[in-house]
């Protein structure tokens, strides 16, 4: 495993200043992390109480200083079975940002569906459908406080989830009314102690009294399609699958998960631990692989699933040593920023504001490891991603989420594009934000992002331009006009006061090539 | 490790023999796949894993055959108890508690039958219980703390209720019953029984005890947010119970309970102002008296922290309690409270400067729906007493 990780890092990771490293097939753009065939893999369960205490408790996975090593030359995470470079790389069109990942339009309402399954623990209740066309769904619910709510901030993040790039499961509203339900003859309930049962047409009618209805008698749920292939358990933020010989990645020094942290701050997906992620067996006897998906997203955006998200959400870890201590101390009179939040009062929303948002201070419900391990250049791959989405296409994601208020919808949306704003302007002035690099008749050309969305002025850049001697890797100043020698790695240095970011060109077949980008 | 790569990557590389990215992956990967282990768990991790998926709280909670394992809850002073409860069926549940004490309460309850409706509640329940070292310090607002005597409180109950949720947050109902005690001396070894330190004369129906037939109504206005762990809101409850002596006719009484709670939240209610004030009132007519057992009590856990448990009693009790609650972390809030009380043989005899004051703090354990573990200290001038307790003081 060592020798798998050591290959891993020299991979991926690559100093641009030794610009000999470059290889030919640099910068990857593809991880083909399906190549082996997995033949036995376990259906393994995570216990979520034991990830809680190892967590808040105790220290997981290599949380030494360094940076993702799933990243090639060029900054950018490759596509694998984790990953897809998608919204912020290869601009999605509106309708294909509103379509998100489904494939079809929901649970067919041309006849009924067959409650295969239910549970009636908990308190989110539930159940499993197979409808007309033979597909299953799972079926979820708002809470009866705050109607809309959960299942609007579903199908609104997973949305984003997919536009930037992570594997997520075909979430649809759907709306129907009792009759739409038929118990299928071999459908089963678990009940409290987990104890298999018939399900009948009464124990249907005591999870739907449960939930909100409106005045026409309809339900409004989330129809969340089954996945397709096998369920082999949660992925974890850190470490690696022993039994699948694709995953060579520590999770905790994955770029997308690390830099995860700074989506989920933007759409405070608080939740965002082992528990609420799914790795799927698909493939072809053969080539099987694993794919590993972001699954469950009812407490996302003001959204804490059962009901409104908890003021601390975002703000504070469940168990923190030190401000408990204080608060115990100070008799209540000490405390934290979050408790002093205003929300308005929006049922449909939940808890969810950015006038208080800190980015940087975002948490998760418990510390996650590859959050920890975010380094600047994981958080500026982050908030690249998080600013890609204009201001129209975060509302026409937005009203995905049928919010029946408009004022609600306006201000979800509005908040959103606040926060992203925050992100940017946090994140993407850490470093140097040039970036979008494009060689154009011989010259280099450059954006900077974070003045070309107003988040912060455009420095004064100087240029420079080196070339790299592929068997010393030392450099000489050169004149722009001498680029292109076959053969050679150039580098240009563009200095602000912002830091300086390094591109690393090569000529190829008569161009020039952008092989590296260190920040 | 970082010399072998450093190595790796500083040596010129010959375009001929380079191995690709790529390719050096697809090594690593080959190079796993020779050496997969399935997962493993760590023992606690099994542990915790087994108690989840095999749901071995809620199985427990469940019970094993029927029989529902608890704590707490038999009466007040009883020490800490335990017992289980049987579903004959869902409506139907008879239970058994013991305390290390000593008490015990046995009892079966019928609640809400499936045909009635929504709207309306019923509940029928017949218990037997004893309390072999009940206290009693007299009977006054005055009484000294050193008089602290025991006796043994047997009751037999039959008694229900029915009423109709009239509005979201109201109930009103009517109860009824039969209740027959007896009283016998007290078995504490410590301390004395009642009959040893006070006359006969000063303990009404000490040598006979009436059976009562117990008629009423009462009245629940809840606008609290959560029942179980209530961080905003109000809630009025008043009952009024008239008890008919049906053995010496010099018994009987009437007795008012009234209880107002007010929840002021503050910080997105991580800070709490939680206020009290009941008050026992009752009403005897010519030549009538109460049963000193039956007399309304202050003092413990529930209304005057600082005190022993039915440290003060009379005809007549009024208590105020006030809380200051904040939330130290997600499952522990941490309580600055004062109680102040009095019993009084005339509600015209309360007094402010006669009011008996606690103070002292508390953790209170809790999920967002309940308190499952309170503990709280409180001082008076009678000393510092610890309570824990398996649920909320209100």
């Amino acid at each position: 495993m060592k020798q798998a990780l050591i290959l891993a890092l020299i991979t991926f990771i690559v100093p641009p200043a030794l610009g000999q490293t470059f290889r030919s097939d640099d910068p990857v753009w593809i991880d083909n992390d399906s190549a082996i065939d997995v033949k036995n893999i376990t259906r393994h369960k995570l216990s979520d109480h034991y990830d809680f205490l190892i967590h808040s408790f105790g220290k997981t996975g290599d949380l030494t200083p360094r940076p993702a090593m799933n990243v090639n030359t060029v900054g950018e995470v490759p596509d694998s079975s984790w990953f897809q470079n998608r919204h912020a790389m290869k601009r999605m069109s509106i309708e294909e940002l509103v379509r998100g990942p489904n494939t079809g339009s929901g649970p067919s309402m041309d006849g009924p569906w067959f409650v295969i399954g239910a549970k009636t623990e908990g308190i989110t209740p539930g159940f499993r459908i197979r409808d007309s066309r033979g597909d299953v769904y799972f079926i979820k619910f708002d809470p009866p406080s705050n109607p809309e709510m959960a299942t609007a901030a579903e199908v609104i993040s997973t949305k984003f989830f997919y536009a930037m790039g992570y594997n997520v499961p075909e979430n649809y509203l759907a709306f129907f009314t009792r009759d739409q339900l038929r118990v299928d003859k071999k459908a089963t309930v678990t009940d409290n102690t987990g104890r298999e049962r018939p399900l009948t047409e009464y124990d249907l009618d005591v999870i739907l009294r449960r939930v909100h209805q409106s005045a026409d008698a309809r339900y409004r749920a989330v129809a969340s399609k089954q996945l397709h292939g096998t369920p082999v358990g949660p992925f974890q933020y850190w470490g690696t699958r022993p039994d699948d010989p694709n995953d060579i990645f520590p999770h905790e020094h994955r770029r997308e998960l690390r830099g995860l942290r700074v989506i989920a701050a933007w759409l405070n997906h608080d939740d965002s631990r082992a528990i609420n992620t799914l790795d799927m067996l698909v493939g072809q006897p053969g080539r099987r692989y694993v794919r590993h998906y972001l699954i469950d997203f009812g407490s996302t955006l003001g959204s804490g699933s059962v009901s409104a998200q908890k003021p601390r959400a975002g703000w504070e870890y469940i168990w923190e040593p030190a401000p408990t201590l204080k608060r115990i101390a100070t008799l209540g009179l000490w405390d934290k920023k979050w408790v002093r939040v205003d929300y308005p009062d929006y049922p449909s929303i939940g808890r969810f504001e950015s006038a208080a948002f800190e980015p940087e201070s975002w948490k998760p419900e418990y510390p996650n490891p590859a959050f920890l391990n975010a380094t600047d250049e994981d958080t500026y791959w982050g908030a690249k991603i998080v600013t890609s989405f204009t201001n129209a296409e975060i509302r026409a994601i937005v009203k995905t989420g049928q919010l029946s208020d408009p004022q609600a919808e306006t201000y979800l949306a509005d908040t959103l594009i606040e926060r992203r704003d925050k992100v940017g302007r946090y994140w993407l002035t850490r470093l140097s934000s040039v970036d979008r690099f494009m060689v154009i008749e011989g010259d280099l050309e450059f954006q900077h992002l974070a003045s070309q969305l107003d988040l912060a002025p455009r420095p004064v850049h100087t240029t420079e331009w080196f070339a790299i001697d592929a068997a010393s890797g030392t450099r000489r100043a050169v004149a722009k006009e001498d680029w292109g020698i076959p053969g050679m790695i150039f580098m240009v240095e563009i200095t602000s006061i912002e830091g300086t970011v390094k591109v690393h060109l090569r000529e190829r077949h008569g161009d020039l090539q952008i092989v590296g980008v260190e920040r | 490790m970082l010399a072998l790569m450093l190595t790796l990557l500083l040596a010129p590389q010959e375009p001929a023999t380079e191995v690709t990215r790529t390719e050096e992956l697809q090594r690593a990967r080959e190079e796993k796949a020779l050496n997969l282990q399935p997962p493993k768990r760590s023992f606690l991790e099994k542990g915790l894993f087994d108690l989840k998926e095999k749901r071995l709280v809620e199985r427990f909670q469940e019970g094993f055959g029927g029989f529902h394992p608890f704590l707490g809850g038999i009466k007040k002073g009883s020490g800490f108890g335990f017992g289980t409860s049987y579903d004959i069926t869902n409506q139907l549940k008879a239970s058994a508690q013991f305390s290390i004490k000593g008490y015990q309460k046995y009892e079966v309850v019928y609640t809400d039958p499936v045909f009635i409706h929504d709207r309306l509640f019923m509940e029928v329940r017949t218990s037997y219980q004893t309390a072999p070292e009940e206290t009693y310090f007299g009977t006054g607002n005055d009484t000294d703390s050193d008089h602290r005597t025991n006796y043994l409180r047997e009751d037999r109950t039959v008694a229900g209720q029915i009423g109709v949720r009239a509005a979201k947050h109201l109930k009103v109902g009517v109860h009824s019953g039969f209740l027959d005690t007896t009283v016998g001396e007290g078995r504490s070894a410590r301390i004395p029984s009642v009959a040893e330190v006070f006359d006969f004369t000063d303990l009404p129906a000490i040598q006979g005890q009436p059976r009562y037939v117990i008629g009423g109504a009462f009245l629940d206005a809840d606008y609290r947010d959560e029942p179980g762990n209530p961080r905003a809101g109000r809630r009025f409850l008043a009952r009024w119970s008239s008890f008919n002596d049906r053995d010496f006719s010099r018994y009987d009484f009437m007795q008012y309970d009234v209880e107002v709670q007010q929840y002021i939240p503050f910080f997105n209610k991580r800070r709490v102002i939680a206020l009290r004030a009941k008050s026992t009132l009752t009403d005897t007519g010519d030549g009538q008296s109460i049963p000193f057992y039956m007399l309304p009590t202050l003092g413990g856990s529930e209304d005057l922290r600082g005190f022993a448990d039915f440290r003060f009693r009379d005809k007549n009790m009024v208590a105020v309690n006030a809380e200051y609650r904040w939330e130290a972390f997600s499952g522990l809030d941490v309580a600055l409270f004062a109680d102040a009380g009095q019993v009084a043989r005339s509600p015209r005899d309360f007094r402010v400067r006669d009011m008996n004051t606690a103070a002292g703090f508390g953790f209170r354990f809790n999920t967002a729906k309940r308190v499952f573990l309170r503990i709280d200290v409180g001082f008076s001038n009678e000393g510092a007493r610890v309570f824990m307790k398996f649920g909320n003081v209100f």
